[in-house]
């Protein structure tokens, strides 16, 4: 069997995309009152539209920059948690758990830990420069944002 | 005289120190933002919206300017220092300007791009004023049917010009279409692919998915490519000064290539980039010494630098005169707009004077500040580029959280920012363009509700989009648009065998 190539996945993944789509534009409910056209017809003609545009990509060669480029074999070399996509990974983690957290725990302390920790895990060695700049931006910000632009921002473990 | 007068009350608005203290703010953040390699003009004027919120409109669209046409300046310093253009716009200018600085001319380069960037600017500002509100008479007339056909050719123009597939153009046109009309439809009250979960009643704010696909985006692909801890050596700056007969080279060009910059920002689609091209291909094709472009000549710096500045204010035409914007950066200020409750079109000329004449007034001053910036500063703004990448990165990441969670207070809208960061870069990587999205985004639910009131006029008869000449030709140039790039290779391998 022959493999498929990137545009023929992501096509394969538009059409099912495009299908629920369709499926789900099938069930808006119609309105009681008789008009031209209803609130279902233009997400139809989308569904039918990205399931047509899907076909066509499936039909079209990637070029090389629809492919993405290798990336650097030294950093691939790395410990596992350092590789490239595990940066994107980890970072991803992070930002879920601070959006998570940043209600109980509030802004300033997730903040500075967002900005300290992911600086650090990047590689940025000098610690306390690293502490000052997040401590220093994320009050720059906090105070900004309420004291100046009437913002609320969650104050949560600390009292201020 | 009426343009001057309208002129002189934009300036009584610009002039006001609040207004001062946004333009000056505007431009220098541009600058900044648009210098960082990676971050361009969309990803700066997506995270300086959230600043926006509470001001008054024609303040607010004063900052935004600032920020854009900043942002289109700062892509040229690190064009020449670096090699690493901040803004697609300003790729051009590294053609010229980095060999400039491997000479030791870079201080040379910078100055010219000043230069360049303030006359591009300011010829652009006079050609807007007297466009715009020509502009505006004929689109008074407009009405759904026509708006709704100037959506779609400003979509298929975007489209068609990316340089990236047509195909996944459109794909990304679409989906952008989805998510703007999720949420309660406003003429039925029916909810549409809410998923039944509450936060979805009122749609995804735009912010979300601007940040999201752009800025977050951006640092996920640095992230990748090894952006986490590797440094750039930049060139050093070395002298600003340009001699009478450098000037006197470089007249002509920016002349030129400011008209010719200025028109292409005006068509849907084109902007600052194409304008760039055009401009540095135009001057090559002119030059006596074209041979030399490439290798450091001056005049490939200037050419560029007056288009793109140019065509970034021309890029306003459309946006205020017709309340259709026809580029990424713009659609990202159309939101900004709606968001502080101003529509822009042409009403707004005479609904809204203020903001229009206000922010015209406040461009020549910001072409000002922009020129006062850089020439004396830059070799100060440019350490910025010395700032350790990790830092930068996160950074970055926390102002997209706070510009989102500053503006719903929705810990659901953080998970969706990440959702779209991620599926920004999986559009980077797969070659599909970004701006068509964030476009179809900012006018699919205007294009809807377009489209139905020009079908409820009709009684439901579709041949009105036909019957009227004017959206009767738009609908036939974005056909063409989508036509002509799969007939031009066609047509060359025909060619090629004759």
């Amino acid at each position: 069997m022959t493999r498929l190539n990137s545009n023929q996945i992501i096509a394969l993944l538009l059409a099912l995309l495009a299908v629920g789509y369709l499926a789900m534009a099938w069930q808006i409910p119609t309105f009681p009152l008789p008009r031209p056209i209803d609130s279902d017809l233009f997400p139809k003609v989308l569904g039918f539209t990205l399931l047509g545009l899907a076909v066509l990509l499936f039909l079209e060669k990637p070029k090389a920059k629809d492919v993405p480029e290798a990336l650097d074999p030294e950093e691939q070399q790395q410990p596992l948690l350092l590789r490239p996509w595990s940066r994107v990974v980890v970072t991803a983690i992070t930002l879920a758990v601070y959006a998570v957290l940043l209600v109980p725990v509030g802004f300033v302390l997730t903040s500075v830990g967002l900005v300290y920790g992911l600086a650090a895990y990047y590689g940025y060695r000098r610690h306390w420069i690293n502490l000052a700049t997040a401590l220093g931006v994320v009050l720059a910000l906090y105070l900004t944002m309420t004291r100046v632009m009437g913002v609320y921002l969650p104050t949560g473990v600390l009292p201020i | 005289m009426e343009a001057f007068n309208n002129l002189m009350y934009g300036f009584s608005i610009a002039l006001e120190p609040i207004n001062l203290f946004y333009v000056f703010a505007g431009v220098f953040a541009g600058t900044v933002i648009g210098m960082l390699p990676g971050l361009g003009p969309i990803s700066a004027l997506a995270l300086m919206i959230p600043l926006t919120f509470g001001m008054d409109p024609s303040s607010g669209l004063i900052l935004m300017a600032g920020v854009y046409y900043g942002a289109i300046f700062g892509g040229s310093t690190s064009s020449i220092l670096l090699n690493a253009p901040g803004v697609a716009g300003t790729v051009a200018t590294s053609f010229d300007g980095y060999p400039m600085a491997k000479q030791g001319q870079a201080g040379k380069a910078l100055a010219i791009a000043a230069y360049a960037s303030f006359i591009g600017g300011t010829v652009s500002i006079i050609f807007l004023m007297m466009v715009a509100p020509l502009l505006g008479r004929v689109a008074v007339s407009f009405g759904p049917a026509e708006y709704f056909s100037l959506m779609v050719l400003g979509l298929t123009a975007v489209v068609s010009l990316s340089d990236k597939s047509l195909v996944k153009g459109l794909i990304a046109a679409v989906v952008g279409v989805m998510i703007s009309i999720m949420g309660i439809d406003l003429q039925t009250g029916t909810e549409r692919f809410t998923f039944g979960t509450v936060h979805l009643l009122d749609g995804i704010e735009f912010l979300v998915v601007a940040l999201g696909i752009f800025a977050l985006a951006e640092v996920f692909y640095m992230l990748l490519k090894g952006g986490g801890g590797k440094e750039q050596p930049r060139n050093a700056i070395g002298s600003l000064k340009l001699s009478k007969a450098e000037v006197k080279e470089i007249a002509a060009p920016i002349g030129r290539s400011s008209i010719l910059g200025f028109f292409t920002g005006v068509l849907p689609g084109a902007g600052a980039t194409i304008g760039s091209f055009l401009g540095y291909s135009m001057e090559k094709r002119l030059a006596k010494d074209g041979d030399t472009f490439g290798k450091g000549n001056i005049k490939g710096v200037a050419a560029p630098e007056s288009a793109n500045n140019a065509a970034c204010t021309g890029s306003f035409v459309p946006l205020l005169t017709l309340g259709v914007p026809g580029s990424g950066s713009t659609a990202v200020l159309l939101g900004a707009l709606l968001v502080m409750g101003v529509s822009p079109g042409p009403a707004m000329l005479v609904d809204r004077p203020d903001v229009f004449w206000g922010v015209v007034a406040s461009m020549y001053l910001g072409n000002i500040f922009l020129l006062v910036l850089n020439l004396p500063l830059i070799p100060l703004i440019a350490k910025i580029l010395d700032m350790p990448r990790p830092l930068l990165l996160s950074l970055i990441l926390i102002f997209c959280m706070i510009g989102v969670y500053g503006m719903s207070f929705s810990v659901f809208d953080l998970l969706l920012l990440l959702g779209f960061g991620l599926l920004g870069l999986g559009m980077r990587l797969f070659g599909f363009p970004a701006a068509p999205l964030i476009l179809a985004l900012i006018l699919g639910a205007i294009m809807e509700e377009s489209m139905r009131r020009a079908l409820q006029i009709s009684g439901g008869d579709w041949s009105i989009f036909i019957d009227k000449p004017i959206s009767m030709w738009l609908l036939i140039i974005a056909a063409l648009s989508l036509i002509l790039p799969l007939v031009k290779p066609v047509l060359k391998m025909a060619k090629a065998r004759r």
